[in-house]
């Protein structure tokens, strides 16, 4: 591991003032540390958010909830109230990892986890990611059982690992972030995390001095009808093959909204627009969630070899949809 | 659990439990030797070549850094020099003594620092220049261009009787990695020129003294090796890895005690694995089921500097009675490092292929599997060398495992049973494992305080060795448990071979019940001294209390006394207990029956193991926590190998990627249900005094075919390519 500083904030101001690009925030530490470890993460300073006045609770509102930035996986996932309003995102982060790392990992550390591929962890391989201009690995690479099927670019084919994000982003989340010369501003969740085009480099749109302060949740009808679907090679632990994130507001068997979003296919979590609205007024059926999926379908472009992906998604679609629509 | 009227002694914790939990049991790297130097391998970037140049200013420059060792600078090891000699040593490839680079991961150098951290740091600093050769990693290139070894004939294989059903299919495994928590690490210290003290991560002390004398050059007598503690083996510690000689190199170029723990990625390279396997198993069958013939091929991956040579198709000659047999096998080089023994070596995965096959054929007799084995297990003599059993109960095992599992209550045609959007079926397995022992030495030491310690070098690696030890010397001694102490795990103790190949406590058994029959006849003689009725009593009635020894029936002698006659001195009785001429006349297994029942879920292919039952004779069971616990591991394993287990390769790239345990999936408590263990048959005294084979291995041998073929029942695909990810069951 490359040599570091490390620093204790007080507050925001000090936090904000230190960041640059070759500076790195430290929350519970479950990604960046693995990284830096293998080299792959090299900042030259540390800088540590506990205890920098950001906040680790939960701020509940008749219009909705803010999780605080520094608020534990463990704990948004366990919430009452998170329970209550927005089971979805509750059910996404028990999918994820593990409850050591749960309790450790914050919210706003896993917005900005890094995307995954097994090349982009092996420092002794060509990555754009880790190294731009030397080419992709993953590209023509044998072992794309992790990589993208929809969003890729010839730069770079990862894909984004959160369970927690594909949830937030079916429920429309808003990032608020602070920096020292632009302020406050809110990130839509659809905005805030990249795809690769010509730059792999950077998973997220947050400028390299801005902090996250917290994530947004606006009310919404879905509490009663969501199901989060993950596929992958072990049941607990393990990444996602391909998950999917299903809300829906029911009129009687009639939908009257959906959101639809996916993990473990792309660079960022993707939210199935088409098969949205396609569903939106339909019955809540298997025949029509079919149609959907073929519209879901329709939009991916697997790799070489991970064309099997397409029947997993197609499998988990319809069994959130069909989770969704029995009810929690 | 049954059969507990065969136990020596009852369930009880394991006697390294306070000092595992507590952390005050050191493993190999914990030891705080003063003026420790640290270690960390720089490996090669390339799958094959030699190395040009090595850049080493950077890492140089580093605050911290002693000495970087390479082909270019070490000690020398003479026996590298000389190709027989270096054979003989059993030691992998030629470490820092070549430029030859053979695999991707293979050490190029080593970086010596004051602090772990300067060490990895300058490591991640060197690189070098090579010239780089043609390599092949991939098995499907080289598979077909392997010569096969052939085993003696039996009969004439090559007929095809008429109206014969034939089930004749092709059966694959990819590599899979043992990946103990605890990495292979090694301490070295050269205390003086010709004598080295080694805490080394290894499942056999006196083995490592063995090798490191022959690459060292100095008497095994000078090398003290220390391997308290393990956090797991499963066979990776069956040999002297390149950790051992590296850490032993850098403290003789250093002068310093040098630490060199390898790390998670190193671990999937420089620590064996089991080999990927393709098998191809050919079984014919008359209408009533009975096997007429067997063909079972293997071949198997190995580095390109090593013949690793494992034979798959061994359990085909040792369960079924086919008339007509045929077995070859071979090693296939690729341009990865060499593969080792893995928990059940050879048969897990030959049982894959032989027990697939045997569902197949069930399905294709329309004979219920269960009934086909019964109707082809030879349980009076070993099918191939045709010796008796001397003890057999597989089919005690298949029967008892049927009821325990409702076996005759499963719907036996295939995808008939739904429940919701789940498929649900049954299947089974069988496996076998010829049980050994080997020569090994203990002692029993009584101190005047009472006290009792068993002793031995052979090493713990997690199976309960030492519980078992105490179980059969409180058994043996009458002595309180508080008063029993055990030893183990050193080269200054009493000699024992490697901890593997479940021969651990069988070997053991023998020299630990002899020990303490030997300080009972020491005991009755230093008794008789004082009083007269122990000089005719039978010694192995003498009990050890707290205060004193007593027969029943005779007055007690006090350990005041015993003591004052023996001068204050401990009384120490050391025992070496080898086998005899016992497999000349009789053959010796261990087997097993497992039953699952798994779902697999319509849309996502998900696999859940619901049920799983596995019933086990392991001879007599000297302490059945333990004994279950090493069964409930092995299916835990199987499971793991059934449906997710895979080292990943890239091919293009001769580069395995995934090697950390994120990528590599080991199956987790959640694909794990509470495994149902039961053990039946009995003490076998033919092959140790205790009557155990050895349960070190039979849980695994039989649990992944018991999986695929569950998973055939309930969804009517077969599949023969492990592992079985929803990509495949979907």
């Amino acid at each position: 591991m490359k040599p570091f500083s490390f620093s204790r904030e007080p507050d925001l101001t000090g936090l904000l003032r230190d960041k640059t690009a070759t500076a790195a925030f430290l929350g519970g530490g479950t990604n960046l540390v693995d990284l830096m470890k293998k080299g792959i993460a090299e900042p030259d300073r540390i800088l540590y958010t506990q205890g920098s006045g950001l906040s680790s609770t939960l701020q509940v509102a008749s219009s909705g909830m803010t999780l605080g930035a520094l608020m534990t996986n463990s704990a948004v996932a366990a919430n009452p109230e998170i329970q209550q309003q927005f089971p979805l995102l509750s059910k996404a982060i028990l999918a994820g990892a593990s409850p050591q790392i749960r309790n450790m990992a914050t919210t706003a550390g896993n917005l900005l986890q890094r995307t995954r591929c097994p090349y982009f962890y092996n420092t002794s391989l060509p990555c754009n990611k880790r190294e731009p201009g030397t080419g992709c690995s993953a590209l023509q690479g044998t072992e794309q059982r992790m990589n993208a099927i929809i969003g890729w670019s010839q730069t770079c084919v990862a894909v984004h690992p959160s369970d927690m994000c594909v949830a937030l982003a079916a429920l429309d989340a808003q990032v608020l972030t602070e920096s020292k010369t632009g302020g406050l501003k809110t990130i839509p969740f659809d905005q805030f995390h990249r795809l690769p085009e010509t730059d792999a480099t950077r998973d997220s749109n947050l400028p390299t001095d801005a902090v996250i302060t917290g994530v947004q949740l606006a009310a919404n009808r879905f509490a009663r009808h969501s199901a989060y679907v993950k596929v992958r090679d072990r049941t607990s632990y393990a990444f996602a093959l391909v998950s999917v994130a299903a809300a829906l507001e029911l009129d009687g068997s009639t939908i009257r909204q959906v959101r639809l979003a996916s993990g473990g296919v792309a660079h960022k979590p993707w939210r199935w627009t088409a098969a949205e609205q396609y569903l939106t007024g339909k019955k809540a059926a298997p025949d029509q969630f079919a149609k959907a999926a073929d519209l879901v379908l329709a939009e991916t472009k697997p790799l070489a070899h991970n064309g099997f992906k397409k029947s997993l998604l197609r499998g988990a679609f319809i069994t959130a949809l069909e989770e969704a629509t029995q009810g929690a | 659990m049954g059969s507990t009227d065969k136990q020596i002694a009852p369930p009880q914790g394991r006697v390294e439990a306070w000092y595992k939990v507590t952390g005050s049991g050191k493993y190999a790297a914990e030891y705080n030797i003063p003026e420790l130097a640290h270690a960390v391998f720089v490996t090669s970037t390339i799958p094959a070549g030699r190395i040009k140049q090595l850049h080493l200013d950077d890492a140089r420059q580093v605050g911290g850094v002693i000495d970087i060792i390479s082909h270019l600078h070490r000690p020398e090891v003479s026996v590298m020099l000389d190709d027989k000699a270096f054979k003989e040593s059993k030691f992998t490839f030629k470490l820092f003594h070549t430029d030859e680079v053979y695999f991707k991961g293979q050490p190029i150098a080593m970086v010596i620092a004051e602090t772990p951290e300067e060490a990895a740091y300058a490591a991640s600093l060197v690189t070098a220049d090579y010239s780089e050769s043609a390599f092949n990693t991939d098995f499907e290139n080289a598979w077909s261009k392997t010569t096969l070894k052939t085993g003696k004939d039996r009969g004439n294989p090559d007929a095809s009787p008429a109206n014969a059903i034939v089930v004749d299919e092709v059966y694959q495994i990819p590599a899979e990695v043992h990946h103990p928590m605890e990495m292979h690490a090694t301490i070295a210290q050269w205390t003086s020129d010709n004598k080295l003290r080694l805490w080394d991560k290894t499942q056999g002390v006196n083995m490592v003294q063995k090798t490191m004398s022959t690459l060292m050059g100095i008497p095994k007598e000078n090398i003290e090796v220390t391997a308290e503690f393990m956090g797991g083996g499963f066979g990776s510690g069956l040999r002297v890895w390149a950790n051992t000689l590296a850490a032993t190199l850098g403290s003789k170029q250093t002068g310093r005690p040098v630490k060199l723990v390898l790390t998670r990625p190193q671990m999937f390279s420089l620590s064996g694995y089991r080999p990927q396997s393709r098998q191809r198993v050919k079984l014919t069958a008359d209408a009533s089921g009975k096997l007429t013939g067997l063909i079972h091929q293997s071949w198997t991956g190995t580095s390109v500097y090593e013949d690793f040579g494992e034979d798959v198709t061994r359990i085909s000659r040792l369960i079924y009675g086919a008339e007509n047999l045929r077995t070859e096998s071979g090693d296939v080089k690729l341009n990865l490092s060499t593969p080792t023994y893995m928990r059940a070596p050879g048969e897990c995965s030959g049982a894959f292929g032989l027990e697939s096959a045997m569902d197949e054929l069930s399905y294709k007799l329309k004979l219920d599997p269960v009934t086909l084995r019964m109707a082809n297990i030879s349980d009076q003599k070993h099918p191939d060398n045709g010796k008796p059993w001397s003890t057999h109960h597989l089919k005690d095992a298949l029967n008892k495992g049927a009821q325990m599992i409702g076996w005759n209550d499963r719907n036996a045609t295939p995808a008939q049973q739904t429940d919701g959007l789940w498929q649900v079926g049954y299947g089974m397995a069988v496996g076998m494992w010829n049980a050994g022992r080997s020569k090994a030495s203990a002692a029993a030491v009584l101190h005047p305080d009472g006290s009792v310690t068993i002793q031995t070098a052979m090493t713990d690696i997690g199976t309960g060795t030492g519980t078992g030890m105490f179980n059969m010397a409180e058994a043996t001694l009458g002595v309180p448990k508080d008063k029993l102490h055990i030893e183990l795990g050193s080269s200054k103790l009493p000699p024992a071979p490697n901890q593997g190949g479940s021969t651990g406590l069988s070997s053991l058994s023998g020299a630990v019940i002899d020990a303490c029959n030997s300080l009972q006849q020491k005991l009755a003689q230093l008794a008789a001294g004082t009083n007269k009725a122990y000089q005719t009593a039978d010694p192995k009635q003498i009990r050890l209390g707290k205060t004193e020894i007593s027969i029943a029936g005779k007055e007690g002698v006090s350990y005041r006394s015993l003591f004052a006659a023996a001068n204050g001195e401990p009384i120490y009785a050391e025992v070496t207990s080898a086998p005899g001429t016992e497999k000349e006349t009789w053959a010796f297994a261990t087997s097993a029956a497992h039953f699952c029942k798994v779902r697999v879920h319509r849309h996502t292919g998900k696999v859940v193991v619901d049920r799983y039952v596995c019933v086990a004779d392991g001879g007599r069971v000297v302490n059945e926590k333990a004994a279950a616990n090493q069964v409930i591991g092995s299916v835990a394993g199987g499971i793991g190998m059934a449906l997710m287990e895979e080292r990943q390769v890239d091919h293009r790239l001769g580069s395995l990627v995934g090697d950390d345990l994120a990528s590599y999936h080991f199956a987790v408590n959640a694909d794990v249900p509470i495994v149902e263990v039961a053990f039946v048959g009995e003490p076998d005294t033919r092959l140790n005094p205790a009557g155990l084979k050895g349960l070190g291995e039979i849980g695994i041998i039989g649990a992944a075919p018991a999986i695929t073929n569950a998973i055939y029942n309930a969804t009517g695909k077969r599949h023969r390519d492990l592992p079985l990810t929803p990509d495949k069951t979907v």
